[in-house]
C-alpha cells in the first residue's frame, strides 16, 4: 500500500470517528458551526458599514470586496478543516502528547492534523462559496466553463500557503518551550489578505505579498475572475507559491521534530 | 487579605515577564491591526474631510487608543475559567480560603498592568511617531481616560467570568466564548465606531453593555465626548459594572449548587 | 536474541534558567542563560527477549528519559542503542511497529469515543490485518474482561477499566516489547493485582519482554525477575530482586502507638543490645527500624509486655527507601555478570559488560 494511499485511510477513518464524537454532542457541532459563521459574519458586517459610508475601497466596489471575502472564506473554510492545532504548543509539548504521537507509525504531522480536524469549518467554505456565486451573479462576470477548475486550483495553492505557514508556526513548538505568541500574530495578518492590498502601504503589501502571502489567499486569486488584473501572472503564482511555502513549512516540522527528539524535554 | 489579592496580581505580572515572546509579538501584533486599520479606514475615508464626524486623524487616533485600550482590557479568563471547570481543578479552587472569581479577576489585572505598563504605553508612543495621531492636551482628558479603561476593564472581565461559567452548564463552551469574543469585539467599536453603524443599530446598541467598553472611552480620548457628557459617559460604565454583578451572582451560586449536587 | 542492547547510552538536555524576582525576569526577556544536563550518564545494559524488566529509581533519576530514549522518541546524545533489532530514532515509523507503550499518566484513547473506535483507529494506523485484529482483540478482551466496556466512552470509564483498555490499545498490533510507564499509578489492589497478573500472563504465552517503571515495590515483586536502578542518570544497580532485597531491602519498621507518653531513652532500653533505630513521631508514636535478619517478633515481645500499646502497624520497606538506603549508604552494588544473561548466542554481549556503572556516588 502506498503511503499516499494510507495517508488518505487514515483521514477517512479519524474523519468516521470525529462524526461519531459529535454526534454525541450534536448541539456542539452547530454551536461551533455558528459561532464559526458569526466571525465571518462579523467581518462582511464591517464591509457592508463601510460601504454605508463609501462607495468604493481603494478603487474596488462593495461587490467585488464582498467576493474577494468569498474567496477567503472558502480557502479558509477548507484549511481549518484539515488544520486546526490552534493549541499545539499546549496540548503536545507541554502536556507531552508528542510522544505518545511519534510511538506512532505515521508521520507525526499527519497524526497531529488528523487528531486535529474540524469538519464544522467547511460549513464557512461553503457558505464562502454561496457568497463567491451571488456576487459573481451581481457583477455579471462571465462564466467559463474551466472556471470551477482554476476556482479549485487556486483554493488549493491557498490551502497549502496556510498549511506552510501555520505547521511552521506549530513547529516554533519545537524551539522555544513558552507559548510564543507567534499563532495569534500571524493569524491577525491574515485577515489582511482579504482587502485590495492596493490599500496597504508598500512595506504591507510586500509582507502580504511575499513574505507572509496572505494575499494569495484572497485578493491575487481572486482579481483573476474578477478580471482586475494588472500583472495577468499573478493569480497563477498562488499555487506555486503554495507549494513552496508548503515544502518550506513541511521541512521547518521536520527539522523541529529532530530538534524535539534532541533535546527533548 | 487584600495582600493576598495583590499578590496574584503580582503573580500573574511575573509569569506573564517570563513568556517574553508573547510580550515581543503582541506589541507587533496590536501595531499590525492599527496599522492595517489604519489604511482600511484611509481608503474608505478616500477624498472625504469627515464621515460620521470623524475627521482622518481623529480616526486614526481613534483605532490606535481603542487597540492600545483592548490590550488592558483583554484577558482569556473565560478560557482559563472554562478549562478549569472542565479538567475539574476549579473544585480545588473552591475551597481555598479566597472568592475564586476576584482572585481570577485579580489574575486578569496582573495581566492587564503587565500589559499596561510594557505594551500599551510603549506601543502608544512607537504608534504615535509612525501615524499621524492628534493625542489630548488636557491632562484632565487623560486621568478620565485611564479611569474610563478601568471600568473597561471591569466590564470586559464581568463578562468574561460570565461566559467562562457558562462551562458548568454547558458541556462544550467553546462555541459561547468564541461567540462573545466576536460580540464584543464588533459591537464594543474596536473594529467600527458606534456611530458607523446604521440608526436602527446603534439605538439596540446604547442599551447594551459593550459599547462601554471601547467607545465610550475611545470617544472620550479623542474628544469626540466632552464637557458634561463624559460624566455621563462614565455614568453608563459604573451603572453597568455594578448591574452586572447581578448575573454574576446568580450563575456563580447555582454553579456552586451543581457543583456540590453533581460533583462536578 | 537481546530484545534491547543499550551501551554507553548519554543524554544531554540544555535547560533554561530562569531568574529570580522581578529583575530576573525582566533580564530574560532579553538574555536567556541555559545550562547543560546530564540526565541519562553514559549507561549500558542488555534485556534479553522474553524478560521482564522493572527500572527504578526516584523521579528525575533519568528514567522516562531512557525510556522516551528506547522507544524511538529522543535522540540520544552518544552511545548506541538497539532496541528489536532496530536504532529506534532512525527509521521510527517501522519501528513502533514492533513496540507497544503505555504511559500511565497519559492516555492515547479517544476520550469521547466507544473504546472499541480507538481500538479500530488504531488497527489502522499500525496497519493490523482485519482478521489478526479480530482475533488479537477478542483474545485480549476476554483475558481482561472488557467486553461490557466496550461501548462506553473513556471519559466514562474508571481509572482501572481505562488502564486495562489502555493496555489493550498497546498491544492490538502485538509487539514484541511492552514499555510500561508506571502502569499501576493510582489503581487500586484489586486492578493492581489483574494488571499484573495480564502481563505475567503476557510474558509467559507471548514471549512479550516487559520493561516498566514504577514505584511499587509490589509491582516488581509480582513481576520481575530483574531490576535496574538508576540514580542521577546512572545505573546503581543491575541485578536480581531477590538479591536487591537481601542486600538493601533489609529491614522493617515497626510503628507503635502508646497509651502513655514514652520518650526516645526509655523505648531504646527496652531493646536494650538489639541493633534496632528507634525515632519519636510524637509524645505516643514511635517507630523501630529492625534489620532483615532479625525476628519482628523478638522486638515485639520485648516492648509488648513492658508498656501499654494500642496500636502496632508493620511496614515494610519499599522500592523508594530501598533506593535511598542504597543512596545513604554512600557506594552503590556493582552490576551483576550481565555475560550469564545473553546465552551465548551474542558473541559481542560479553564485552558489554559496563564498568563504571558500579562506580561510588554521591
Amino acid at each position: 500500500m502506498s503511503r499516499f494511499a494510507f495517508t488518505l485511510g487514515l483521514y477517512r477513518d479519524y474523519l468516521a470517528n470525529y462524526m461519531k464524537t459529535k454526534l454525541s454532542y450534536r448541539a456542539d457541532f452547530w454551536v461551533e458551526v455558528l459561532s464559526d459563521l458569526l466571525f465571518n459574519g462579523l467581518n462582511l458586517v464591517f464591509i457592508f458599514i463601510v460601504f454605508l459610508h463609501t462607495p468604493s475601497l481603494g478603487g474596488w466596489s462593495e461587490a467585488e470586496v464582498v467576493f474577494v471575502y468569498g474567496y477567503f472564506m472558502i480557502a479558509s473554510g477548507v484549511f481549518s478543516t484539515f488544520f486546526s492545532a490552534w493549541n499545539f504548543s499546549e496540548r503536545y509539548i507541554v502536556k507531552g502528547e508528542m510522544d505518545r504521537v511519534l510511538t506512532r507509525p505515521a508521520h507525526s504531522l499527519t497524526q497531529v492534523m488528523l487528531e486535529n480536524m474540524d469538519p464544522p469549518a467547511m460549513f464557512g467554505a461553503l457558505v464562502g462559496l454561496a457568497i463567491l456565486i451571488s456576487s459573481w451573479a451581481t457583477l455579471g462576470l462571465p462564466f467559463h466553463w474551466y472556471d470551477p477548475l482554476v476556482l479549485i486550483v487556486m483554493v488549493m495553492g491557498s490551502c497549502f500557503i496556510y498549511m506552510g505557514i501555520y505547521t511552521a508556526m506549530s513547529a516554533i513548538s519545537f524551539y522555544s518551550d513558552a507559548p510564543t505568541g507567534i499563532g495569534p500574530l500571524i493569524y491577525n495578518i491574515q485577515n489582511y489578505g482579504r482587502y485590495p492590498v492596493e490599500i496597504y502601504n508598500k512595506t504591507i503589501k510586500f509582507l502580504l505579498t511575499w513574505l507572509l502571502p496572505f494575499a494569495f489567499v484572497g485578493v491575487y486569486p481572486a482579481s483573476y475572475f474578477l478580471g482586475r488584473l494588472e500583472e495577468w501572472w499573478m493569480p497563477w503564482l498562488t499555487p506555486v507559491v503554495g507549494l513552496v511555502f508548503l515544502t518550506l513549512g513541511v521541512a521547518f516540522w521536520n527539522y523541529g521534530v529532530k530538534r524535539y527528539r534532541g533535546a527533548g524535554s | 487579605m487584600m495582600s493576598m489579592y495583590l499578590d496574584f496580581v503580582r503573580i500573574r505580572f511575573l509569569m506573564m515577564l517570563a513568556y517574553r515572546v508573547n510580550y515581543y509579538s503582541g506589541i507587533v501584533i496590536y501595531a499590525i491591526n492599527i496599522g492595517a486599520y489604519y489604511f482600511l479606514w484611509k481608503a474608505i475615508f478616500g477624498e472625504a474631510e469627515t464621515l460620521q464626524g470623524f475627521t482622518v486623524i481623529q480616526m486614526s487616533t481613534y483605532v490606535a487608543v481603542s487597540w492600545m485600550a483592548r490590550a488592558f482590557y483583554f484577558n482569556n479568563l473565560d478560557r482559563e475559567i472554562s478549562n478549569e471547570i472542565v479538567d475539574g481543578s476549579v473544585a480545588i479552587q473552591i475551597i481555598r480560603p479566597y472568592s475564586y472569581l476576584l482572585v481570577k479577576m485579580m489574575q486578569g489585572f496582573g495581566e492587564g498592568l503587565f500589559r499596561l505598563l510594557l505594551f500599551m504605553i510603549p506601543g502608544m508612543i512607537v504608534v504615535s511617531f509612525i501615524f499621524p495621531l492628534e493625542l489630548p492636551t488636557d491632562p484632565m482628558q487623560w486621568i478620565v481616560f485611564f479611569v474610563m479603561i478601568w471600568f473597561s476593564f471591569l466590564i470586559n472581565t464581568q463578562l468574561n467570568l460570565l461566559t467562562g461559567l457558562g462551562a458548568f452548564f454547558f458541556e462544550n463552551n467553546q462555541g459561547i466564548m468564541s461567540m462573545k469574543r466576536i460580540m464584543v469585539d464588533l459591537l464594543s467599536g474596536v473594529v467600527v465606531p458606534i456611530a458607523f453603524f446604521p440608526g436602527w443599530a446603534i439605538s439596540i446598541m446604547n442599551w447594551l453593555p459593550f459599547q462601554a467598553i471601547t467607545y465610550l472611552p475611545g470617544s472620550v480620548f479623542t474628544g469626540r465626548i466632552q464637557g458634561a457628557d463624559v460624566w455621563n459617559a462614565l455614568l453608563v460604565q459604573v451603572a453597568w459594572t455594578i448591574v452586572l454583578i447581578v448575573p454574576i451572582l446568580l450563575v456563580w451560586r447555582a454553579a456552586r449548587r451543581r457543583l456540590f449536587v453533581q460533583g462536578g | 536474541m537481546l530484545a534491547i542492547d543499550v551501551h554507553q547510552l548519554r543524554k544531554q538536555f540544555k535547560v533554561q534558567k530562569n531568574r529570580e524576582g522581578l529583575k530576573g525576569a525582566f533580564k530574560d526577556l532579553f538574555k536567556r542563560e541555559h545550562t547543560e544536563v546530564t540526565a541519562v550518564k553514559d549507561i549500558s545494559f542488555q534485556i534479553p527477549q522474553g524478560e521482564i524488566c522493572g527500572y527504578i529509581g526516584e523521579n528525575g533519576a533519568g528514567k522516562s528519559t531512557t525510556i522516551k530514549m528506547l522507544t524511538g522518541i529522543l535522540v540520544p546524545t552518544s552511545g548506541k542503542l538497539l532496541v528489536n533489532g532496530f536504532v529506534p530514532h532512525k527509521d521510527r515509523e517501522k519501528f513502533v511497529q514492533g513496540i507497544g507503550v503505555v504511559f500511565g499518566q497519559r492516555s492515547q484513547l479517544w476520550w469521547d469515543i466507544g473504546v472499541i473506535e480507538s481500538f479500530r483507529l488504531l488497527r489502522k494506523v499500525y496497519r493490523v490485518d482485519e482478521t489478526d485484529f479480530r482475533k488479537r482483540l477478542d483474545e485480549l478482551v476476554e483475558t481482561l474482561q472488557l467486553q461490557e466496556l466496550l461501548n462506553r466512552p473513556v471519559r466514562k470509564l474508571s481509572l482501572g477499566q481505562r488502564m486495562r483498555c489502555e493496555l489493550v490499545a498497546a498491544l492490538l498490533h502485538n509487539p514484541s516489547i511492552l514499555f510500561l510507564d508506571e502502569p499501576t499509578i493510582g489503581l487500586d489492589i484489586v486492578v493492581k493485582t489483574e494488571i499484573r497478573e495480564f502481563l505475567k500472563r503476557l510474558n509467559r504465552e507471548q514471549g512479550t519482554t516487559i520493561l516498566l517503571t514504577t514505584h511499587d515495590l509490589q509491582d516488581i515483586e509480582a513481576l520481575c525477575s530483574r531490576v535496574i536502578m538508576l540514580d542521577d542518570g546512572r545505573i546503581i544497580y543491575d541485578g536480581g530482586l531477590e538479591e536487591l532485597k537481601s542486600r538493601w531491602g533489609k529491614g522493617r519498621e515497626v510503628q507503635f502507638q502508646f497509651t502513655d507518653p514514652v520518650t526516645l531513652a526509655k523505648v531504646s532500653e527496652l531493646t536494650g543490645e538489639l541493633e534496632v533505630r528507634w525515632s519519636l513521631d510524637n509524645d505516643l508514636t514511635a517507630k523501630v527500624w529492625i534489620p532483615r535478619e532479625m525476628n519482628v517478633s523478638e522486638v515485639l515481645s520485648r516492648v509488648v509486655g513492658r508498656l501499654d500499646i494500642s496500636d502496632i502497624k508493620i511496614f515494610e520497606t519499599n522500592t523508594d527507601e530501598i533506593v535511598r538506603e542504597i543512596y545513604q549508604s554512600g557506594s552503590a552494588e556493582a552490576p551483576r555478570d550481565l555475560s550469564a544473561l545473553t546465552l551465548g548466542d551474542d558473541p559481542d554481549a560479553a564485552e558489554k559488560e559496563p564498568v563504571q556503572a558500579g562506580a561510588a556516588k554521591r
